[in-house]
């Protein structure tokens, strides 16, 4: 076991982890994120997405020991404590951007990880940045206006 | 073997400890988008895991003196984002921009990618086109080699247990040069090169090919230097003539070499080589101007 403090969702934590435990597991079954969603464990579908130090990394690749220090955003840490939701997700629920939901905790995250760097994305943009979250059900094209209308909230100041 | 310790290096010299004490028993770990799903299968079975992702000293993009030189632990996002590597080797930046998915290319390491000797590793290519140096450290000391030659086999580079990649470096481009990446995969994201290509030219007087350098990658058991299409090339004036003729040497090459392998490669690679060589020659022919 190895003991490392880490910062989720602007909580500081102190863990300990086992030597082959990955962050996805920390976060899901230490933690208990389970808005971080194991889908692949390979990379390839991007469910269990979250945002560390700034950026949308894929927990399944990462070991949780490495997490030492960082910062990391779930989807839990979107809404606001009065239970409102946050602008992506409020354009997700309106445009109808989620069906089965397994994808969208991430899917919202990537949006999120995308928006704050580049707040006027194109659709070309938009699909860039959601390239590596698969979802099965809405054939992206309610995400993708979802995350326009999200843009849209985002810099009116927020909804 | 059962994975013991894990420690998360902060500086160059505690990983280059770590490895000189432990020795065949630890592992490197940087960016894990693909030692993570080798350990979990068992592939890999260090005793010692030592994260390198967090040592800033091998985190870096910078000019020195005639060389660009990236170190190990520089993410795929930084060589994609850089603006030292420059418009005429934009191709590095493609092939980097090619990697995986946005979130891989926040993870993964061009270190990782000469490392795990993929064959399909996308940044390799461009790197060797570039004739990259490699810059290997231990507490012995300092060695370096030619990219090129760091390569056993797929999955095997020349690298002693004591030993981490600590760069890669190329020299600047200069007026006349251009490197153009072409990638072709079953679709834009998450795919696995099915051929990647890297083109370096020089132009010379009177439209001249004065040097070019081919890195491939999926074509071999890892990425390779094109040297029979390189030669074939290399002197002739650039025109649709030469350009056709290369592709068809290329497609013969590849023929040859994978006259052994399943119908889906023998078949498609050496006809499909074509068309991804003269887009990415064209590219690279571009930049120069």
């Amino acid at each position: 076991m190895k003991k490392i403090s880490l910062t989720v969702n602007g909580k500081l934590y102190q863990v300990e982890v086992e030597e082959d435990m990955r962050l996805l597991d920390l976060l899901r079954d230490k933690l208990g994120f389970t808005g971080v969603k194991e889908g692949c464990s390979e990379g390839e579908c991007g469910a269990c997405s979250v945002i560390m130090d700034g950026k949308l990394v894929t927990s399944c690749l990462i070991m949780a020991f490495q997490a030492e220090g960082k910062e990391i955003i779930t989807i839990e840490g979107l809404q606001k404590e009065d239970g409102t939701l946050h602008p992506i997700q409020q354009a997700f629920l309106e445009e109808g951007a989620v069906q089965c939901g397994f994808c969208t905790p991430a899917m919202v995250l990537a949006a999120k990880a995308l928006l704050d760097k580049n707040p006027h994305p194109t659709d070309e943009e938009i699909k860039e940045g959601i390239s590596g979250n698969l979802c099965r059900c809405t054939g992206y094209a309610k995400i993708v206006s979802s995350v326009k209308k999200a843009a849209e909230y985002l810099n009116k100041g927020g909804k | 073997m059962e994975l013991k310790e894990v420690i998360k290096a902060r500086t160059l010299e505690e990983v280059l400890d770590v490895l000189d004490e432990k020795g065949e028993k630890a592992k490197v770990i940087a960016g894990g988008t693909d030692l993570v799903i080798q350990l979990r299968e068992g592939k890999v079975n260090p005793e010692v895991l030592v994260d390198i992702s967090d040592v800033a000293e091998l985190c870096f993009i910078k000019e020195t003196g005639d060389f660009i030189e990236i170190g190990a632990a520089t993410r795929f996002v930084n060589i994609k984002e850089s603006p030292v590597i420059g418009k005429p080797f934009k191709g590095l930046q493609e092939a980097a921009g090619h990697v995986g998915s946005p979130q891989i290319r926040n993870l993964g390491t061009v270190g990782g990618n000469i490392c795990n000797a993929s064959p399909a590793a996308d940044t390799v290519p461009a790197l060797l086109a570039l004739d990259a140096v490699a810059v290997i450290k231990s507490k012995q000391g300092t060695r370096e080699m030619p990219l090129e030659d760091i390569y056993i086999d797929r999955g095997k580079v020349k690298l002693e247990p004591q030993e981490i990649l600590y760069a890669v470096k190329f020299l600047k481009p200069q007026p006349g040069q251009g490197l153009g990446f072409v990638k072709l995969g079953l679709r834009k994201a998450l795919a696995i090169s099915t051929i990647s290509l890297a083109v370096f030219v020089e132009r010379g007087e009177n439209e001249v090919i004065k040097n070019i350098r081919i890195g491939s990658g999926a074509l071999s058991r890892f990425p390779v230097r094109e040297r029979e299409v390189e030669d074939f090339v290399k002197g002739k004036k650039m025109d649709n003539t030469v350009i056709e003729e290369a592709a068809e040497v290329f497609g013969q090459v590849l023929e040859k070499r994978l006259a052994t392998r399943p119908p889906v490669e023998k078949d498609f690679k050496p006809y499909a080589i074509k068309g991804v060589f003269k887009e990415a020659l064209n590219k690279a022919w571009q930049r120069t101007k």
